[in-house]
């Protein structure tokens, strides 16, 4: 039986926004420049998404980013050297130049590919708000802007860091971590640039699982976020069963299991780019 | 002493020439509102204002004189002690059963926003909004610890509600801290916050 979709279909262009525009950015300025100008900017550009992207890989600890890393870095090295050497004609080691572009793109291009379509570099926001909405039937609406406290787990704040660890680095969630508290923000594709970069505002008005010292768990859900439903569905409800749904991971990664809540995730077969 | 006689007297007592007033009151036997206005330099009206609101507090007492065809008042000290003995808790209100027993719940579309605080399951602020147009005021409520937790434990719209004292459980909240809840309830109600369940 398929699934029903909970959340309206992702039409944003967010997450494919900024390898779209690179090569939009590229014809621009070498019509308008010339190519050597169009090939050092490219390679700026390809630096800054490899630094990104560092950032986010130490951020989250998930070295499957090492391959945008790497790839962007690759990149990065191979349009800087063809800008010092762009002739109109043969030059010494363009063969090698050429092999060695030719292998760079087929394997990173594999392995991209491999790792996108297994959703490993992807953040997990979208099937976490599906799953956290599949077990409310109910429609009411009755959003409101305040945090709701969902309940008590009896963990240490070891072990919850450990669970925060395992968040970040699966991309389900977001971590900031306090003395008193871990709060852990669900991102979508495309949100991941403008949040990592601080430009998304204070966390605390997106969507966020939070687990005090006490153990005390407290969700909120951020309205934009709320009217990516395609139904008005009952908050209260909604927001329950969201923090259940980080409990039972937490209970998951206690025991070991932590890789079936990836599972669940994966089952849900979200498209590549949302 | 109520409150309101209670401010009646600092409004007086209050006064730059409070204490020049009762100077004369105290070494002259009696005395009319316009030699008090002459001695002090003050406008006839507001030493009249004066010594008649004392009089109305039971300070002093009035004996109408006739001098010539046109009769006023000399003005004397009745006590030589002003005590404001004042009991604040006259203005403490008691929780009773049926006001901790009423369900509510938070309003939906109620226009309220809520700042969470940061690192703690509270609630920091609470920013109302009300009027229309250019009349649209916003009013920024800070709540204490206990208020903030209470209201994170508020039942959100559409949910069951809940009573004040249930809500004050689940929130620990000790019961003698009931009567700054029930400010807050009432204060959260006057504004449509929350909504009391039928």
């Amino acid at each position: 039986m398929a699934l029903e979709r909970k959340l309206k279909p992702d039409r944003s262009i967010g997450g494919a926004i900024i390898p779209i525009s690179m090569p939009i950015i590229f014809a621009l300025i070498a019509i308008i420049f010339e190519y050597t100008i169009a090939l050092k900017v490219a390679a700026v550009m390809m630096a800054l998404f490899g630094l990104f992207y560092l950032y986010m890989l130490l951020r989250t600890g998930n070295f499957h980013l090492l391959v945008v890393v790497c790839e962007a870095f690759f990149f990065t090295f191979m349009f800087w050297f063809l800008s010092e050497r762009y002739v109109f004609g043969n030059w010494e080691g363009q063969r090698s130049f050429q092999v060695a572009m030719m292998i760079g793109t087929i394997t990173f291009g594999i392995l991209l590919i491999f790792f996108g379509i297994n959703r490993r570099l992807q953040w997990r926001g979208r099937e976490v708000f599906e799953l956290a909405a599949e077990s409310v039937e109910e429609t009411g609406d009755g959003y409101t802007h305040r945090p709701r406290p969902v309940g008590r787990v009896e963990y240490s704040l070891h072990e919850l860091r450990g669970f925060a660890r395992f968040a970040a680095k699966h991309m389900i969630a977001l971590p900031y971590i306090s003395a008193k508290s871990i709060t852990l923000v669900p991102l979508k594709m495309g949100d991941e640039f403008f949040r990592l970069l601080g430009l998304l505002g204070d966390y605390r008005d997106a969507t966020w699982v939070n687990f005090d010292v006490d153990g005390e768990v407290s969700v909120h859900i951020a309205q934009k976020d709320y009217l990516e439903y395609r139904e008005p569905l009952a908050f209260d409800r909604l927001c329950q069963s969201f923090g259940q749904l980080f409990i039972e991971f937490l209970d998951l990664h206690s025991k070991g299991e932590g890789i079936r809540a990836v599972d669940r995730m994966d089952e849900l077969k979200i498209p590549f780019f949302s | 002493m109520d409150f309101r006689t209670a401010a009646k007297y600092a409004a007086l007592l209050s006064k730059d020439y409070a204490e020049d007033i009762f100077a004369l009151l105290v070494n002259y036997q009696a005395v009319s509102a316009s030699e008090v206005a002459a001695r002090l330099n003050l406008h006839i009206k507001t030493a009249q204002d004066f010594l008649e609101s004392l009089t109305g507090l039971g300070v002093l007492e009035k004996e109408e004189v006739l001098e010539k065809k046109r009769p006023y008042f000399r003005y004397a000290l009745k006590q030589t002690r002003i005590l404001i003995d004042l009991d604040l808790m006259q203005v403490k209100r008691e929780p009773t059963d049926n006001s901790l027993s009423i369900p509510i719940r938070e309003k939906a579309n109620a226009g309220a926003r809520f700042a969470a605080a940061r690192n703690d399951v509270t609630i920091a602020s609470v920013t109302i909004w009300s009027g229309e147009g250019r009349d649209r005021q916003e009013r920024r409520i800070k709540l204490t610890n206990p208020q903030g937790r209470f209201l994170y434990h508020l039942p959100f719209p559409k949910a069951q509600p809940l009573s004040v004292a249930e809500i004050m459980r689940k929130a620990a909240i000790d019961e003698s801290l009931a009567a700054e809840i029930l400010d807050l309830v009432q204060l959260l109600d006057k504004y449509g916050v929350i909504e009391k369940a039928a």
